[in-house]
C-alpha cells in the first residue's frame, strides 16, 4: 500500500510528526467523499497522547469533515464514505468486522477490504472519542440529565456519584456557577454560549480518551472562551484533544501541534511554535500572517 | 442611485393593499362560517344539556332519555382506535423518518400511507365490514374501533414522519457521538424533542375520527341500549346524531343537536389540553 504517512507523495507537504510511539489516534491517507465529490485527499493526522492538536485552514477546507471521520459519525449518512485508515490505539476503527464484511459483500476489490478486521463496537469507540460540535446541541432535557446522558449509557452510578460527576463536568466546563441552582431546568433555556459549555460538560463527563472539538468557542464571549481554553489545558492531563479553530491566536495559545489544511489536503503539520513562527510553505505563511484570500 | 420610480412604488402599494384585503376577506369568511356553526350548535344544543344526557340511554320518541349509551360507545371506540393508531402510527412514522425512509420499501410504505390518508372513510367502513363483520355475522364495537384506527393511523404516521424530519440532524449526531445507538437516540432524544409534534399527530388523528359516521354505520352499527361489550353492536354519537337528526320527532332532533355540541366540545377541549401538554419547555 502507498503509505503517505511515511513517504509524503505530495511534494509540497510538510509533516513534522510527533513521536510515533506516543500516538493515540492517527489518520492515514484518508479520502473522504460526500457522494461522489471528494472532500479529503490523502489526509494524514497524527494525534499525540495527552496533547492538544489544532486544525486550522480556510473555510471549506475540510476541517469539520476530518473531525467527523475520526469518530465515524459521518456514517449516519449513507452517501458519505471514507477510505484510508484511522488508528485508535493501534486498531483500525474504519475497518471493524461489520464494515469489512459489508465491503466484501459489495465486492469491493480495494485492498482495504482484504485487510485484517478489527473486532470492535463503533458505539463503544464513540464513547471513548468524544465530540463537541460547531453548533450547540443540548438535548431536550434538564441540564443535569444532559450531562449525565453519556455516563448513564455505559455506567451504573449511584445518585451521589452521579451528582459528583455532573458537578465536576460542569465545573470543568466553566458552567457550574451559572447553573448550580437550576440543574433540573431545561438545557434549552440556556444562552447559546452556555449551551455550548453544557455540550462540553456532556462530552467530558464520560471521560473520553480523545475529545474532538469543532470550533467550540465560536459562540462564546471572550471570558467564556478564556475559561474554556483553561479547561482544555487542564483536561490535557487526561485527555488528548483535537480542536478545529478559526482563531489563530487560540491555536497558538493552547495547542502543541497544529495542522494547516487547504482544499481538502493536510498541507503542513508541525509543532505549534514551528508552524506559527516558521511556516515552511507559502500557503501556510500567507494564512498565519493573515495575508490569505 | 437614481430617484425612485414613484409610479412603481404606488403600483406596489396598490398590489399590496389588494392582497392584504383578499387575505382579510378570506379569513373573515372562514371564521364567519366557523362562528355560525359553533353559534348554531350552542343555540340549539345548549338548552338540551342536563344530567339526563349523561345518565340515561336513548329514549323512545316522546319519553325522557339521554345519550349515555352513545357517549360511552364513542369514548370506548375512539380510545381503542387511538391506542392502536398512535402505536402503529408513531412507530411507522419513526421508521420512515429514521430508518428505511429512503429504501424502496420505505417509499412504497409512504406512498400507500398517503393513499390511505385520502381514502374516503366509507371505503374503510366497507373494507372492515367485509373483513370483520360479514365473516362473523355480526356488527361490533371492535369492528368500529378498527375502522376508526385505520382512518387515524395514516395521519399519525404522516405527521410523525414530518415532525421527526424537522428535528435537527445535529441532535442525532450529538447523541450517537456519545456512544448511544440510533434506537436509543431516537427514543430518548428525538421523540422528546418532537414531543409537542407527536401530541399534535395524535390530536390530528383524533380530530379525523371523532365525527366519523359512515364507517361506523357499517361496523359498529349502533345500539339503543347501554353496552360496554366491544364484541357486540355499539352506539356512538355520530351514528345516533345521524339517526335522530333525520327522524320526525322533535325531542330526538333536540338530542341530535346536543350530541353534535358534545362532539364539538370534546374535540375543542382535547385540542386545548393537548396543546397545553405539548407546550415546549413545560416538561420538568
Ligand atoms: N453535507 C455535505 N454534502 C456535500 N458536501 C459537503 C457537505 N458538508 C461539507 N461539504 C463540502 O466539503 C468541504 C469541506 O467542508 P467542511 O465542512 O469540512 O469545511 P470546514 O473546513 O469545516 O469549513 P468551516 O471552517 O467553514 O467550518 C466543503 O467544500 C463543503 O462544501
Ligand atoms: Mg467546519
Amino acid at each position: 500500500m502507498n503509505d503517505v504517512a511515511t513517504a509524503p507523495a505530495i511534494s509540497d507537504q510538510i509533516m513534522i510528526r510527533p513521536p510515533s510511539d506516543n500516538l493515540i489516534l492517527e489518520a492515514r491517507a484518508l479520502d473522504f467523499f460526500y457522494g461522489k465529490s471528494q472532500s479529503l485527499h490523502a489526509v494524514d493526522l497524527p494525534v499525540e497522547r495527552k496533547k492538544i492538536t489544532a486544525l486550522i485552514g480556510p473555510s471549506g477546507c475540510g476541517k469539520s469533515t476530518l473531525l467527523r471521520t475520526l469518530n465515524r459519525i459521518y456514517e449516519l449518512y449513507p452517501d458519505q464514505s471514507a477510505t484510508g485508515r484511522i488508528l485508535f490505539n493501534g486498531d483500525d476503527i474504519l475497518h471493524d468486522r461489520k464494515t469489512v464484511a459489508r465491503l466484501r459483500a459489495r465486492g469491493t476489490t480495494d485492498a482495504t477490504a482484504e485487510m485484517q478486521a478489527t473486532n470492535m463496537d463503533i458505539s463503544l469507540v464513540r464513547a471513548r472519542i468524544g465530540m463537541v460540535f460547531q453548533k450547540p446541541t443540548p438535548f431536550p432535557m434538564s441540564i443535569y440529565d444532559n450531562v449525565a446522558f453519556g455516563v448513564r449509557l455505559y455506567h451504573k452510578k449511584s445518585r451521589s456519584e452521579m451528582d459528583g460527576i455532573v458537578e465536576q463536568a460542569l465545573r470543568r466546563a466553566a458552567l457550574w456557577d451559572e447553573v448550580k441552582n437550576k440543574l433540573h431546568s431545561s438545557g434549552l433555556g440556556l444562552s447559546g454560549g452556555q449551551q455550548q459549555r453544557l455540550c462540553v460538560a456532556r462530552g467530558i463527563a464520560v471521560e473520553p480518551e480523545v475529545l474532538l472539538l469543532d470550533e467550540p468557542a465560536s459562540a462564546l464571549d471572550p471570558i467564556s472562551t478564556a475559561k474554556l481554553e483553561e479547561t482544555l489545558m487542564e483536561l490535557k492531563s487526561d485527555i488528548s484533544i483535537v480542536i478545529v479553530t478559526h482563531n489563530l491566536q487560540q491555536a497558538a495559545r493552547i495547542s502543541d501541534y497544529t495542522g494547516f489544511m487547504f482544499l481538502g489536503k493536510m498541507i503542513e503539520f508541525s509543532p505549534t511554535p514551528d508552524l506559527f513562527s516558521n511556516p515552511r510553505l507559502q500557503q501556510t505563511r500567507d494564512y498565519v500572517t493573515g495575508r490569505f484570500g | 442611485m437614481s430617484a425612485f420610480d414613484m409610479g412603481r412604488v404606488a403600483r406596489r402599494r396598490g398590489t399590496n393593499f389588494v392582497f392584504v384585503a383578499l387575505c382579510g376577506a378570506a379569513t373573515v369568511i372562514a371564521l364567519g362560517a366557523l362562528a355560525l356553526i359553533l353559534g348554531s350548535l350552542l343555540y340549539q344544543g345548549l338548552g338540551g344539556i342536563d344530567l339526563k344526557i349523561f345518565t340515561m340511554t336513548q329514549p323512545a320518541p316522546g319519553s325522557p332519555g339521554g345519550l349515555a349509551n352513545a357517549i360511552v360507545g364513542s369514548i370506548m371506540m375512539c380510545a381503542a382506535a387511538m391506542v392502536f393508531a398512535v402505536i402503529v402510527g408513531v412507530l411507522a412514522g419513526t421508521y420512515l423518518a429514521e430508518y428505511g425512509g429512503r429504501t424502496p420499501y420505505g417509499h412504497a410504505v409512504r406512498f400507500l400511507n398517503d393513499v390511505l390518508l385520502s381514502a374516503p372513510s366509507i371505503l374503510i367502513g366497507l373494507f372492515v365490514y367485509q373483513l370483520m363483520v360479514k365473516p362473523f355475522h355480526g356488527f361490533s364495537g371492535l369492528a368500529g374501533a378498527v375502522a376508526l384506527a385505520l382512518l387515524a393511523a395514516p395521519i399519525v404516521t404522516r405527521t410523525t414522519e414530518d415532525i421527526l424530519n424537522l428535528q435537527p440532524a445535529q441532535l442525532r449526531e450529538a447523541g450517537m457521538a456519545l456512544g448511544a445507538t440510533r434506537a436509543f437516540v431516537v427514543r430518548k432524544v428525538i421523540w422528546r424533542a418532537g414531543a409537542a409534534g407527536l401530541v399534535t399527530a395524535g390530536l390530528l388523528g383524533f380530530a379525523r375520527i371523532s365525527g366519523e359516521t359512515a364507517p361506523l354505520l357499517f361496523t359498529a352499527l349502533g345500539n339503543q341500549f347501554f353496552s360496554l361489550d366491544l364484541f357486540h353492536p355499539m352506539a356512538s354519537l355520530p351514528t345516533t346524531i345521524f339517526q335522530f337528526a333525520l327522524s320526525a320527532y322533535d325531542d330526538w332532533r333536540r338530542l341530535a343537536w346536543v350530541g353534535a355540541l358534545l362532539i364539538a366540545v370534546a374535540v375543542l377541549s382535547i385540542n386545548i389540553v393537548g396543546r397545553m401538554l405539548a407546550r415546549p419547555q413545560a416538561r420538568p
